[in-house]
């Protein structure tokens, strides 16, 4: 009863940082191109300003689907950020909730594929096509990247474990093990596909194909998407920095630290790695195409992930 | 039964043909060109183009107003490209009046050609790396392009539309302080083409603009496209070269024509990146020869107006995307008879059909980027009957009646 009243009560918190999570990174992506960039908050403007437009729905588009589609996705990606965040705060380890929070990120990105396809848009079918082939693309070497978690001894798919298991050993996990670093890589690697950034927006190419999925989507409905993804990308920095690289254990006496500290620690580690993962290559890249990207995903991330299984059973 | 069953059996339906409508509005386009592809997942099958979304009635606008107006009008066929309009324009009616302008002016008009090369060649590059996602190059070669727009503010004052050309010579002259701001100008211009051709190298945008687009020499040469485009094909053709004009009779050896053989995308890139250094070279070049004397006749531009014969002429120039053609037929009461654009983007568009199919959809963008298309210069009037599947140009006679009925 307790942890659902936290999560909750976590709601709130993880609504604010992903949105300013996103203006940072819009700031910065400008300063880096020489332009002044809009303000910190301008994607809580958005987001008002949004929720207050007219609601429109396609009369080609399957309206009960098309207009369920964006709640769903919103709620499901906060739920999937608030998970980790109330564990690290309340301490508790429940088993398997990574893989729900795997779960429930690939989840938000379906939601908007099926929206997409829904509107009754050739551009929403042809978005639905690439989202769907890069999924298959990035999401099996993430997922064996977190599972490889669970072939060391002491580690399980419980996320507080994994951060207790560093704080005891007062070390990152990337660096303690051989396929620690490794599958830390291939996550980090799978990141700017997760979250939609150049060069892997293949599937929401705003000059090839109009925000594919996105095209039809307006007011409200496009309010709830963009805090969906926002969610999302903040889940998987923060997924980044607490399971591989969670800093506050490096300091001596962790428990003195207090968890404001902590969480503060956590949460500049987190943007750092969303600077890192999505920010500089949307800067310095340009787009991909479909099969090349494809290529990429299978030849680099997927061998990464296998060699980081096959790393961790040898016992490295 | 066995009707209705025949009937299903003739209705073929290919369901994994998909045809989608790029255009009129989509965000790669800035101006509206409507291109019908179809598709079988990103594979494109056909592709149909079609124009006259922004016909705006220049030539027949022409023909009711006199030679000086019309200078002014030929101005807004297109921003990007007036001052090659313009020249166009001019040359065309000096040829009939047999008004030779002076040398200086002559070395003017080739100057602001030069530069308005580089500012229309940086702002494509800036497109195709949009068109490409890369925002950062879009960004950073339209900063490049403000310094080009303020040397033309601080010449002509416009920054877009320049009004240099006047019949009989230019409208302002360069003195010596400017020659020297454009100097320092062209320095920065330089060094930040070079940082452009680097990015260009980039391993990114690399996969995305070669083997995109491929145009064989054939096909351009029958298609008679013109410009960078034929350029990046291996077709030699220079206007300024095989037909020279203004300035570049003397200057025939200061510069050389940029060939490529890729005939790609990356190739028609190229052309442009390198002909950023040329025309760097030949402005340095103008410069440095700049001939003393007057910029325009003595007589007014009214007097000279005045006196021109009726006669007839056509007119090249080589604008930034190609060849451009002006027919003009004066009457000899200080007006047109006739004025006829032949626009480059007109002549390249048709070359975008062999271009695209057999592309992925990813392509379209960057492929229509990458001919440069200036589509409010390439519209004429044409309807397209749909019910009748018919397709009619309507004469200016007809034109004239629908107007007067309204």
């Amino acid at each position: 009863m307790n942890t659902i009243v936290a999560l909750l009560a976590t709601f709130p918190i993880v609504f604010f940082f992903s949105l300013l999570f996103e203006g940072i990174d819009r700031k910065i992506h400008a300063r880096m191109q020489k332009r002044i960039g809009p303000p910190i908050i301008q994607p809580f403007y958005d987001f008002i300003k949004l929720f207050n437009k007219e609601r429109i729905v396609p009369v080609t588009a399957a309206s009960g689907i098309f207009t369920a589609v964006p709640i769903i996705a919103a709620a499901v990606s906060i739920l999937g950020a608030a998970i980790p965040v109330v564990n690290l705060i309340t301490g508790t380890s429940i088993v398997g909730d990574l893989i729900l929070v795997l779960y429930l990120l690939a989840m938000s990105s379906v939601m908007v594929m099926i929206g997409g396809s829904s509107s009754g848009n050739p551009y929403g079918a042809i978005g639905f096509s690439r989202k769907m082939t890069m999924m298959i693309a990035y999401e099996i070497p993430m997922l064996i990247s977190i599972a490889s978690l669970s072939f060391n001894p002491c580690f399980s798919l419980a996320y507080y474990d994994v951060v207790a298991t560093q704080i005891r050993m007062k070390s990152l996990l990337a660096f303690t093990r051989l396929s620690m670093a490794v599958a830390a890589a291939t996550f980090l690697l799978c990141v700017p596909a997760a979250a939609d950034a150049v060069p892997f927006d293949i599937s929401e190419a705003k000059t090839e194909i109009i925000h594919g999925s996105l095209i039809e989507y307006g007011g409200p409905y496009l309010a709830l998407i963009k805090l969906a993804k926002a969610a999302s990308n903040f889940t998987l920095a923060f997924l980044a920095a607490t399971l591989f690289f969670y800093v506050p254990a490096l300091f001596e006496g962790y428990v003195s630290l207090g968890l404001g500290v902590a969480l503060c620690l956590c949460l500049v580690t987190s943007l750092i790695f969303m600077l890192l993962t999505t920010t500089v290559p949307r800067t310095i890249f340009a787009r991909l195409k479909i099969g090349q990207a494809f290529k990429f995903y299978w030849l680099i991330p997927l061998t990464l992930s296998m060699l980081s299984v096959a790393l961790s059973i040898v016992g490295l | 039964m066995t009707d209705k069953s025949d009937d299903a059996k003739e209705i073929k339906v290919d369901y994994t043909r998909l045809r989608i409508p790029f255009g009129p509005v989509h965000p790669a386009l800035k101006e509206p060109i409507s291109l019908r592809v179809t598709v079988r997942k990103e594979e494109i099958l056909d592709v149909d183009i079609r124009l006259g979304h922004v016909h705006r009635g220049i030539e027949a606008l022409a023909e009711n107003r006199n030679l000086v107006q019309t200078l002014y009008l030929v101005e807004r066929i297109c921003g990007i490209c007036c001052h090659s309009h313009t020249t166009c324009f001019t040359q065309a009616v000096e040829e009939i009046g047999g008004i030779k302008p002076s040398e200086r002016a002559l070395y003017l008009r080739t100057l602001i050609f030069e530069l308005e090369r580089i500012h229309s060649h940086l702002l494509i590059l800036g497109l195709v790396g949009y068109d490409i996602g890369f925002e950062t190059l879009f960004m950073f070669c339209w900063h490049v392009r403000e310094e080009v727009l303020d040397l033309f503010e601080e010449i002509t004052g416009n920054r877009v539309h320049h009004a240099m050309n006047t019949i009989g010579g230019v409208r302002w002259d360069l003195p010596p302080h400017l020659i020297e701001k454009v100097n320092v100008s062209l320095k920065k211009i330089e060094k930040s083409a070079k940082y452009i051709y680097d990015v260009f190298q980039d391993k990114t945008v690399e996969k995305r603009l070669c083997e995109v687009g491929v145009l064989s020499y054939n096909e351009a040469q029958e298609l008679c496209i013109v410009g960078p485009t034929a350029r990046g094909s291996g077709v030699s053709m220079d206007v300024r070269r095989d037909y020279p004009y203004a300035a570049y009779k003397e200057l025939k050896d200061r510069f050389s024509v940029v060939l490529k053989y890729g005939a790609d995308t990356y190739a028609r890139t190229e052309v442009r990146i390198s002909e950023l250094f040329e025309s760097i070279n030949l402005i340095r070049t103008i410069l440095d020869e700049l001939p003393n004397g007057s910029i325009s006749m003595e007589e007014s531009v009214l007097k000279l107006m005045r006196e021109i014969p009726e006669g007839e002429t056509v007119s090249m120039v080589e604008a930034p995307r190609g060849e451009l053609l002006h027919f003009v037929k004066t009457d000899g009461k200080e007006g047109l008879r006739r004025l006829k654009v032949r626009t480059p983007t007109l002549a390249n568009i048709l070359g975008l059909k062999p271009m695209l199919i057999g592309g992925e959809i990813a392509d379209i963008p960057v492929t229509l980027a990458s001919i440069d298309p200036c589509i409010g210069c390439a519209n004429r009037i044409t309807v397209v009957d749909e019910d009748q599947g018919e397709v009619r140009v309507i004469g200016l006679e007809d034109l004239r009646r629908r107007g007067r009925k309204r």
